[in-house]
């Protein structure tokens, strides 16, 4: 009882569906390893386990109408977006039903209809978009705002600098979403950055920079729904800074030879977002299993969807090159 | 009619696409109250604002990259980039992301991005990697293809020439789109075909007045589109005259002309009675002094060296 | 249930790994999540997981390398029966090679050698005839100079180059090509001198034939003769009649003839030829002479490249340049490069007659009138239209074997239209 005074603004029911929507991601990305490690999943794929609020959070917090542009490490953010899993796992296993039709895989997944203007294998090269996104929004007076999720290890390259300079100079509805997971693949951020406090960034450009706990889904979803408000209001673009943990290697098949396995350990008791979820809300064995075999059910029929799934021609190549 | 210069075709083209439609805005550094460095803009931010002429800070990645997104909306932008050096900062946006996205969508996204730069031009990396690279040597031809450029659903780098800002021509009064894609023959002949564009197709015409004199017969052919390539024409006419050169202003290591150089031998190879020659840049960077300047870059008496080496004979007949 | 244990796929373009060590043995008690094993692949050697809980009943595997996929063991539950699940051995480290795959060096420098052999012999059968040139040396030539001198049948070797480095360009070709000698000018008649003959002066035309086939006569030839039924060629003709539309030519049995020879000299190109002295000539096209008769006196226009044309195009072909014969106006290049002449009588009702070489084309054909005669078949007689040919050949260039293969692939070829196909 107690607990449920406490929390203003998100229902136990949203909750609810937040950690189902969680689960599901948890269980789709096991899956994924599984099928790779078997050699069905052609190409590099990286796994979002451990980040599943940020990408629940954020993208729950979106209007219609509202566009993401996310990195290689993309399907939380492409299933939080509404991409339905059988269409995720048909564009991982190359199938024309996939997102992209099988033209673009793991990191090249694209649902221009629910908003999700694609992954992008390059760090920071979907950020200017973003911008020009927003601009586009702004230009046309529509109460659209534009979301770029990207890594800490992004906030080094030339077009994470450039992309921030010019939203906040032209004052665009775009937030920024930081997925601080403290390491850019094998490199600890204490490696790849001068600075612990990656929000100093955005301030250095005179852009509001909120921080939050990324292993909480609800202050992700508070937070997040503060900072699309303030960009759709006109008061310009936002950094979200997001502390979470990666609980898995870069890629999958990566032994994380350069990890403390200790360190990793002790994250998987205290840092996951499923379990941390799980205990705020009380959820019963009962319970849990049930969601379990529910979002697990959807994962395995994602698999049999996409393996039943249509290859494309070989000269099917030659297509879609022009508009 | 109408006599405008080069420069003067630029900003008609696009006045008049920003007259007629909200969509059309562009943005690129100085571009504003000062008019471009090239003085392309001139005038046009009184007309249209500064909502849809924009300054931008140095940043060509942004610039190249937030047109990008603005395209993906379904605006219709056209960023400048005030030297073609410069495009090579924005080469990852527009190698990675522009040319890209409609493929790895699998057709669910259009990049309509116009891009426009100058320079001595003919750069190869882009033919190879971004979808549509124009280069018109006239004014009419730079008026006509910009406004096809800018309607054009995918993304084209449009290169000018800063020499020729101020070659003048009489054009007409409404705009005659020219297709992307399309060659254009300058001068018909009969004994060699010279390929050119940019400055170097009026070298080349000179070099053909000359070459005239001296009972040689050239015929000068300007594709205006570098990719894609109107092989149709260029193959035409060295079918016709059995000789080709190509001359363009970048450098002519793996530039422009080679590959048109590769198209001719294939597609013409029992119609060449010379080996195909090649006018360009020497392979150096370009130097500061004038005089090592004109040095290095090409001319009309290279041109007409390359025609003559086609045509010359040893032995007599 | 038991669950198998098969090699993982740790990384993109992993194959196979190496089992190091076990570490639990066979009946053991294992929790999933467990290190069951380590494993070497070419970045890491690195503990694997075991996927289920229950005893580690079988290790299929125990060190080595194994391919992705492959069962390495067997968990399950205790007392399960799992001697189905076999295992694949090991296989040893450094396996031999796959015996497909390149062939070793000594069978490309066979493989080279075969090449270069029987390019060598191309360039020999071409190369033969223009000894001029040295044996072996490279032609320096445009490809466009190539080109014409293949279609005029000129060859190169014999050329001098004007181009850089003396390269054959295509106007040396073109100038070798146009160098026919011209007619000599008609002399004026004289008037004729008083008496019981007439004396008819010498016109060119005349005064060329003359020589040529003087030149002809000498030349040692022979003749072979034969006789085509020409039921079906004549069958043939009635429907291509048919199928003729206004303004066409006509088809006629000399067309369907002219097709056969065409199409015969194609597969023997020993008759393809011509004398040249030193050499002889064999030409890649069939260019075909007709034996036409005008005012002035015999000319034989030549069809080019009559192998490529239909019998309709044939027909065109050759009702053009019978007309401009006529009429006299037919142009030097409808004279040049014949490689084979065809002469008809028929239609003047002779049966068989030997023609005249024409010179330096290897053979000749004279064709008679379609005559029905009486041919003996298993129950007696039957009429049959036969065609008598003969062929005049120039013995320096051809044997009677050779001549006769040939005659009677054109016979053949008459007889059942269908084989030129």
């Amino acid at each position: 009882m107690a607990k449920v005074e406490q929390r203003r603004g998100v229902s136990d029911e949203t909750l609810r569906e937040f950690f189902r929507e969680m689960l599901l991601i948890r269980r789709f990305e096991e899956k994924v390893e599984e099928r790779f490690r078997a050699g069905e999943l052609p190409g590099f794929l990286h796994v979002a386990i451990g980040q599943e609020a940020v990408a629940v959070g954020v993208c729950r917090a979106l209007a219609d109408g509202d566009v993401i542009a996310s990195t290689h490490r993309a399907h939380g953010h492409t299933l939080a977006k509404g991409t339905h899993p059988n269409e995720l796992m048909a564009e991982l296993y190359g199938k024309l039903e996939g997102c992209s039709h099988g033209y673009g895989g793991s990191m090249h997944l694209y649902d221009v209809e629910r908003g999700n203007l694609g992954a992008n294998a390059v760090v920071g090269g979907g950020l200017p978009a973003i911008v020009g996104a927003a601009l586009a929004f702004k230009l046309r007076g529509e109460p659209r705002v534009a979301v770029a999720f990207f890594g800490d290890g992004a906030t080094n390259i030339g077009t994470f600098h450039e992309s921030l300079n010019l939203a906040q100079l032209w004052q665009v509805p775009a937030v920024f979403v930081c997925e601080d997971n403290h390491w850019a693949e094998s490199t600890p951020e204490s490696q790849h950055s001068p600075i612990r406090d990656l929000s100093k960034r955005a301030e250095a450009f005179g852009m509001k920079s909120i921080k939050v706990d990324g292993q909480d889904v609800e202050e992700v979803n508070k937070v997040a729904a503060r900072a699309l408000k303030h960009a759709r209001d006109g008061k310009g673009p936002v950094f979200l800074l997001c502390e979470t943990e990666r609980l898995v290697g870069h890629y999958i098949g990566d032994p994380q030879v350069y990890r403390d396995k200790d360190e990793l350990h002790r994250l998987e008791e205290t840092a996951d977002p499923l379990e941390l979820l799980r205990e705020k809300l009380g959820l019963s064995d009962t319970e849990y299993e049930s969601l379990d075999r529910e979002v697990q059910d959807l994962v395995d029929a994602s698999v049999e969807f996409a393996k039943n799934g249509t290859d494309p021609k070989p000269e099917d190549a030659l297509k879609n090159v022009y508009a | 009619m109408p006599e405008l210069s080069y420069r003067e075709a630029v900003r008609d083209a696009l006045s008049r696409a920003m007259r007629q439609d909200e969509d059309v805005f562009i943005m690129g550094e100085d571009i504003a109250e000062m008019g471009g460095s090239m003085g392309v803009t001139q005038g046009m931010l009184d007309e249209f604002g500064p909502d849809r002429v924009r300054n931008t800070p140095i940043s060509e990645m942004a610039i190249v990259g937030s047109g990008i997104g603005a395209a993906m909306q379904g605006m219709r932008p056209v960023v400048e980039v005030m030297y073609e050096d410069f495009l090579t900062i924005s080469m990852e946006q527009i190698v990675n992301q522009a040319a890209k996205h409609r493929y790895m969508s699998g057709g669910q996204l259009k990049v309509p991005l116009t891009i426009r730069t100058q320079g001595g031009a003919g750069w190869s990396p882009g033919a190879q990697h971004a979808q549509q690279v124009v280069f018109a040597s006239t004014p009419g031809d730079v008026r006509g293809l910009l406004w096809s450029a800018i309607y054009d659903d995918n993304p084209v780098i449009f290169f000018e020439h800063r020499t020729l800002y101020g070659l003048k021509e009489e054009l007409a009064e409404e705009i005659e789109p020219i297709p992307i894609g399309q060659a254009r023959v300058h001068r018909q002949g009969e004994d060699v075909t010279v390929v050119a564009t940019g400055r170097l197709v009026h070298e080349s015409l000179a070099a053909a007045e000359e070459a005239e004199q001296q009972g040689v017969s050239v015929e000068v052919v300007d594709p205006r589109t570098l990719q894609p390539l109107d092989e149709d024409t260029i193959v035409d006419s060295v079918k016709k005259t059995n000789r080709c050169v190509i001359a363009h202003e970048a450098v002519t290591r793996m530039g422009f002309g080679a590959e048109v150089a590769a198209v001719v031998q294939h597609q013409a190879f029992d119609w060449l009675d010379a080996p195909v020659e090649r006018v360009g840049a020497k392979f150096t960077p370009l130097p500061f002094a004038p005089v090592m300047e004109e040095y290095v870059v090409p001319h009309a008496k290279d041109v007409l060296a390359a025609i003559q080496k086609t045509v010359q004979r040893d032995g007599a007949s | 249930m038991a669950n198998e244990v098969k090699l993982p796929r740790l990384g993109q373009g992993m194959e196979s790994g190496t089992i190091v060590k076990w570490l639990k043995a066979e009946g053991d008690q294992v929790e999933k999540g467990e290190p069951l094993y380590e494993l070497d692949t070419d970045k890491v050697t690195q503990e694997v997981e075991a996927e289920a809980s229950g005893v580690l009943l079988k290790i299929t595997v125990a060190e080595g390398e194994a391919d992705v996929g492959t069962t390495i063991a067997v968990i399950g539950e205790q007392g399960e029966d799992v001697s189905a699940i076999e295992g694949e051995a090991a296989q040893p480290v450094a396996e031999a090679e796959q015996e497909e795959g390149s062939p070793g060096p000594a069978r490309e420098l066979e493989r080279e050698r075969g090449r270069e052999a029987t390019a060598s012999e191309q360039i020999t059968e071409i190369r033969e005839p223009a000894q001029g040139n040295g044996a072996g040396a490279r032609i320096k030539a445009s490809p466009l100079a190539r080109r014409i001198a293949r279609e005029r049948g000129i060859e190169l070797g014999s050329l001098k180059g004007t181009g850089p480095e003396g390269r054959v360009v295509a106007e040396d070709v073109e100038r070798a090509a146009a160098g026919a000698p011209t007619q000599p000018a008609a002399p004026a008649p004289a008037a004729a001198p008083p008496g019981e003959f007439e004396r008819v002066p010498l016109t060119s035309v005349r005064r060329t034939i003359a020589r040529r086939l003087t030149e002809a006569w000498q030349a040692p030839a022979f003749q072979i003769a034969m006789s085509a039924d020409m039921t079906r060629a004549q069958e043939l003709h009635d429907r291509l009649v048919e199928r003729v539309k206004e303004g066409e030519a006509k088809p006629t049995v000399t067309d369907i003839l002219t097709k056969a020879c065409a199409a015969a000299l194609m597969r023997h190109r020993a008759v393809n030829a011509l004398w040249a002295e030193d050499a002889i000539e064999l030409h890649p096209n069939a260019n075909v002479g007709i034996a036409v008769a005008i005012e002035a006196g015999l000319v034989v226009p030549v069809i080019h490249q009559a192998e490529r044309l239909s019998i309709a195009e044939l027909a065109a072909a050759r009702a053009d340049i019978v007309t401009r014969a006529r009429d006299n106006k037919l142009r030097q290049e409808d004279l040049d490069g014949g490689t084979f002449t065809i002469s008809n009588l028929g239609m003047f009702g002779v049966e068989q007659f030997v023609a005249v070489l024409n010179p330096p084309q290897a053979a000749i054909l004279a064709v008679g009138a379609i005559d029905p005669k009486a041919v003996p078949t298993e129950t007696g007689f039957e009429s049959r239209p036969l065609m008598t040919l003969t062929l005049t050949c120039d013995h320096r260039s051809l044997d009677g074997a050779t001549a006769a293969d040939f005659l009677r692939t054109v016979k053949a070829f008459l007889e059942e239209p269908g084989l030129m196909l």
